[in-house]
């Protein structure tokens, strides 16, 4: 697979004594959308925090780019393009959806074509180009979410990595929010989405992984995956 | 009205506690040492080497703010994420080694900065030309910390780790080096209300616990980790003890402020002039 932007092999990490991932390895490759499914406490979260460095991992690699990053502190993988848009948004809740934007592209990638970025963020939400002075905590959920992915697109990510896009939203602005995300894949960004809802997860995507009790449990393309009859069952409810 | 005048300097103390505060979750208990290795980087710098008093203020800022960075690494980083009580223990600590040092050097006997300027008088009211010269230089050095919090891309990225670290962290924001920027800067403010309170008020080694004192008494005025609110309450405080002194002798200045302050947290845990919190 010459194409893996983003290779995680044989990950465990966890909280003090208590162990959650126990040797998960997935591979995002570049361009495409792959998607991480699995049940609450499955360790989907978990997953994305040892890869980006808030929780360090315990033992396994990562790869980026081709570079082992295992070790590097947030900060800096984020200056390398590898960006997450966090569980619950963890929006700058008292600045502006300006200044959310501008930290969003405070490492020097992002403040490289700034403007010209601004203007394709704005296009894509245009609902944030009309409030761009106001607090983004006084915003709905829906526009929390926006601006969450906003300010990930400014850093201008080689792959953009969400967690939970649909967590605690309406069904409108879900369906926005999935066909944004649709456009951002057709202009080849590379994603990889954490997602409860498996139904719109697996509509989108070009490869799934599922996790159970911070394990793989399968993988493969979703149509693929959809046809199993323990998928179905788990996760698709039907 | 003087009140208004020794109150800003006040509220210029208290925003150094307060944006420590607020950045970082940190009570400084070094604040009340900083406020008086101000006072006596002053009182060294005029009697010692002839410097006039008011060139000594940038001395003071960038000084204070190399201590405060090396500070931050010395005795708070480790500390950060852990309880509260382990800072509040470490820092009170590098206090007590200020203080001590202090006070084998100087004892703890009166020391006055002597600056020559004429008052100025409208109608029937006097004002101490240090005073006001005070008050205008705690008003430039305030605007230019809001210019730089709220118009520069550094300062931003301090007001994005104050109110979500880890956000911050996950958009490339160094935060740990953005925690040590804070605590310096929030020790050179500590360090030139110490040197401006000192071109208005005699001073000895142990004066930094009651201005650290009164600091925590505008901060609860003003909101914890405002520092708009900081100038704000440090002016009030700087109007009740002007008031309270024309009733009754000025040992019973600090009673009073304390009074008010027990009764503020009672009646407005989260300040009086705090702005709400999303």
């Amino acid at each position: 697979m010459s194409d893996a932007l983003l290779e995680v092999e044989g990950l465990t990490a966890g909280y003090g004594e208590v162990q959650v991932l126990w040797g998960l390895s997935l591979t995002a490759l570049r361009g495409r959308l792959t998607t991480l499914v699995g049940a609450n406490g499955a360790g989907k979260t978990t997953t994305l925090r040892a890869v980006l460095g808030t929780i360090a991992p315990w033992s396994g690699r990562i790869m980026f780019q081709g570079e082992d990053v295992t070790r590097l502190p947030a900060h800096v993988k984020a200056t390398r393009g590898l960006v997450l848009v966090p569980e619950g948004r963890q929006l700058f809740s008292n600045m502006t959806v300006d200044e959310n934007l501008e930290m969003g592209a405070f490492a020097k990638r992002g403040a490289h074509g700034y403007s010209d970025r601004l203007e394709r963020v704005f296009t894509l939400f245009p609902r944030l180009k009309e409030r761009r002075r106001q607090k983004a905590g006084t915003f709905s959920g829906g526009e929390q979410q926006m601006l969450a992915i906003a300010r990930g697109l400014m850093t201008d990510p080689e792959i953009l990595i969400i967690d939970e896009l649909s967590w605690g939203l309406a069904p409108l602005s879900v369906y926005q929010l999935f066909g944004a995300l649709k456009t951002l894949k057709d202009a080849g960004l590379t994603v990889l989405l954490v997602e409860q809802n498996v139904h719109l997860a697996f509509a989108v995507s070009d490869y799934a992984y599922v996790i159970a009790e911070g394990r793989l449990f399968t993988q493969g393309p979703p149509s693929s995956l959809a046809a199993m009859p323990e998928i179905r069952r788990a996760y698709l409810g039907l | 009205m003087d009140g208004v005048l020794i109150g800003s300097v006040y509220g210029l103390a208290a925003m150094g506690l307060t944006l420590i505060w607020g950045v970082m979750n940190v009570v400084n208990l070094t604040h009340g040492a900083a406020i008086v290795a101000g006072m006596f980087a002053l009182y060294l710098l005029t009697s010692g080497i002839d410097m006039p008093p008011y060139a000594a203020l940038p001395l003071i800022l960038v000084g204070g703010f190399l201590i405060g960075v090396a500070l931050y690494w010395i005795a708070v980083h480790r500390m950060i994420g852990r309880p509260p009580l382990m800072i509040l223990l470490s820092t009170f600590s590098v206090n007590l080694v200020v203080i001590g040092l202090g006070t084998a050097v100087w004892g703890t006997g009166l020391f006055n900065v002597a600056v020559a300027l004429p008052g100025v008088t409208w109608r029937r009211y006097t004002f101490s030309g240090t005073h006001i010269l005070a008050a205008v230089l705690t008003a430039i050095i305030a605007g230019s910390l809001y210019l730089f919090l709220y118009h520069t891309r550094l300062g931003k990225a301090v007001r994005a780790v104050a109110n979500n670290r880890e956000a911050a962290e996950l958009v490339g924001i160094p935060t740990t080096r953005v925690l040590s920027l804070s605590f310096g800067l929030g020790v050179a403010l500590a360090g030139a209300a110490g040197m401006l309170i000192a071109t208005m008020f005699p001073f000895t080694v142990l004066s930094g616990d009651a201005y650290q004192l009164k600091s925590f008494v505008v901060t609860a005025l003003g909101g914890l980790g405002n520092p708009a609110g900081a100038l704000v309450g440090g002016v009030a405080l700087g109007l009740v003890e002007g008031f309270a002194a024309q009733f009754m002798p000025v040992s019973w200045t600090l009673v009073i402020e304390f009074v008010l302050f027990v009764v503020v947290l009672i009646i407005f845990p989260r300040g009086v002039f705090a702005f709400k919190r999303s």
